[in-house]
């Protein structure tokens, strides 16, 4: 049986979704045009209002409405503090830890020198502006743990260290209420590496 | 009739590149010793509860087991092999440009032990924080060997002379070396020549002709083919000088 041309053409724009394949769009078309239509006129706004609404935080690259984003703008935090984290979801994870209070810096991605992904892509001359101001005392580099997240660490410390800047790296290792029988060798390499002392 | 699958086990390798593929898995490009570089389809491996997401990294040795046939051999298993010691990060972007370098100059499928081999020396000499320099150089005059673009260097072309340590010789790609006089320009020192054959480079003079005589040779390998690692770490460089 022929769909109809806009119901294809639902099916096909809610593929854009992760994870979602032509079985699932086919299931969440049907159900927003039969029993959730309600929901789906309130999906349609929310959706149209966001991509007009929403942008880049001109100073974190955070999305956000507006100019700066709530963090940015917050006189709470402490503007001494800059964690530079991969993508937009590394900000709400970090914020989620409750343990930090200082703002954020978003590259959108990581060093991909294969793909010919380098600092220019990353924000990094908005990166340099910020810590040209001069208040930044301490970068945190919570880049992933993987070899391209750590050369992207390695790079943006260097540039921090240069400029007078304090950088640091996070800690990886062995996770909470893990084993460490469990524990890849690479992950207790790094987590012996950076031991401390108990004090 | 039912073909078997392939199915290889634990078979040393690398992984080159990776790139994600669908929301939870990935496309290996690797280097194996005995089956040459391939691409491994990696089901699953992106998600929170992927066991193999910490081993597939690059610049480690590991064993792969893999079945099927085809454009991408589906990944089974992977452990690590040995040593784990991580690429300190200051050799990071050098790993890059090695793993670039194979990806370009060798073909699919057509395994060459001693181009992995040149490699897996090569990855080790920077984990035990030898010379950046000396130890690309080194890699890449193995690479070429081991594809059959290697330069005789202990003789001069056309006389077939042994190279003079004291003498002066000049590059001509394709060709050979030839003798020079020492102000020419581009001229490489015969002591330069047969420290790099010998695979011994000490001094700066040494290091500084044997860069330029492979970056030629590297270049007419590569047929115009810019490399990505080259550029982003151009590109760097333009950033920390501006400090």
């Amino acid at each position: 049986m022929k769909l109809s041309p806009s119901l294809s053409k639902l099916i096909d724009a809610l593929r854009a979704l992760p994870g979602v394949g032509p079985k699932t769009a086919q299931r969440m078309a049907f159900h927003l045009l039969q029993d959730g239509r309600t929901g789906a006129r309130a999906l349609a706004e929310a959706l149209t209002q966001a991509l007009e609404s929403v942008g880049r935080c001109k100073r974190c690259r955070m999305l956000t409405e507006g100019e700066l984003c709530s963090i940015c703008s917050s006189p709470q935090r402490d503007a001494t503090l800059l964690c530079v984290v991969e993508s937009p979801a590394d900000v709400l994870a970090v914020e989620l830890s409750g343990s930090y209070r200082g703002h954020y810096f978003v590259l959108m991605g990581h060093l991909s020198p294969l793909d010919g992904i380098g600092p220019e892509q990353l924000g990094v001359r908005e990166l340099e502006a910020i810590l040209a101001e001069g208040q930044v005392r301490e970068v945190i580099l919570a880049t992933n743990p993987t070899v391209e997240g750590e050369a992207t660490a390695h790079f943006l410390g260097e540039l921090a260290t240069r400029r007078g800047v304090r950088a640091s790296r996070i800690a990886h290792g062995v996770p909470m209420g893990g084993e460490l029988e469990y524990v890849d060798g690479g992950t207790l390499a790094h987590a012996l590496a950076g031991r401390h002392a108990i004090s | 009739m039912i073909r078997n699958p392939r199915r290889i086990q634990l078979a040393p390798g690398y992984i080159l590149h990776h790139r994600p593929y669908r929301d939870t898995s990935r496309i290996l490009e690797v280097l194996t010793r005995d089956h040459g570089r391939l691409s491994l389809f990696a089901r699953g491996v992106r998600g929170p509860k992927s066991k193999l997401a910490p081993v597939l990294q690059p610049f480690r040795l590991l064993l792969l087991s893999w079945s099927g046939r085809g454009e991408a051999p589906q990944l089974t298993g992977a452990e690590l092999a040995g040593d784990p010691t991580p690429l300190p990060s200051a050799s990071l972007m050098a790993g890059f440009y090695l793993n670039e370098l194979i990806l370009k100059l060798t073909t699919r499928h057509d395994p060459s032990p001693a181009a992995f081999d040149a490699y897996h020396a090569a990855l080790e000499s920077l984990k035990a924080h030898a010379g950046l320099e000396p130890t690309l150089r080194i890699f890449e005059k193995r690479l070429l060997e081991a594809l059959g673009y290697g330069l005789d260097l202990t003789s001069e072309t056309r006389t077939g002379r042994r190279i003079d340590p004291e003498a002066h010789y000049h590059y001509r790609p394709s060709q050979g070396l030839f003798l020079t006089v020492a102000d020419a320009p581009g001229a490489l020192s015969g002591r330069s020549l047969l420290a790099l054959a010998n695979e011994e480079l000490g001094d700066e003079r040494e290091l500084e002709d044997s860069k330029r005589l492979l970056q030629s040779v590297l270049a007419e390998v590569l047929e115009g083919r810019e490399l990505a690692t080259r550029a982003v770490a151009r590109a760097i460089a333009r950033r920390e000088s501006r400090t």
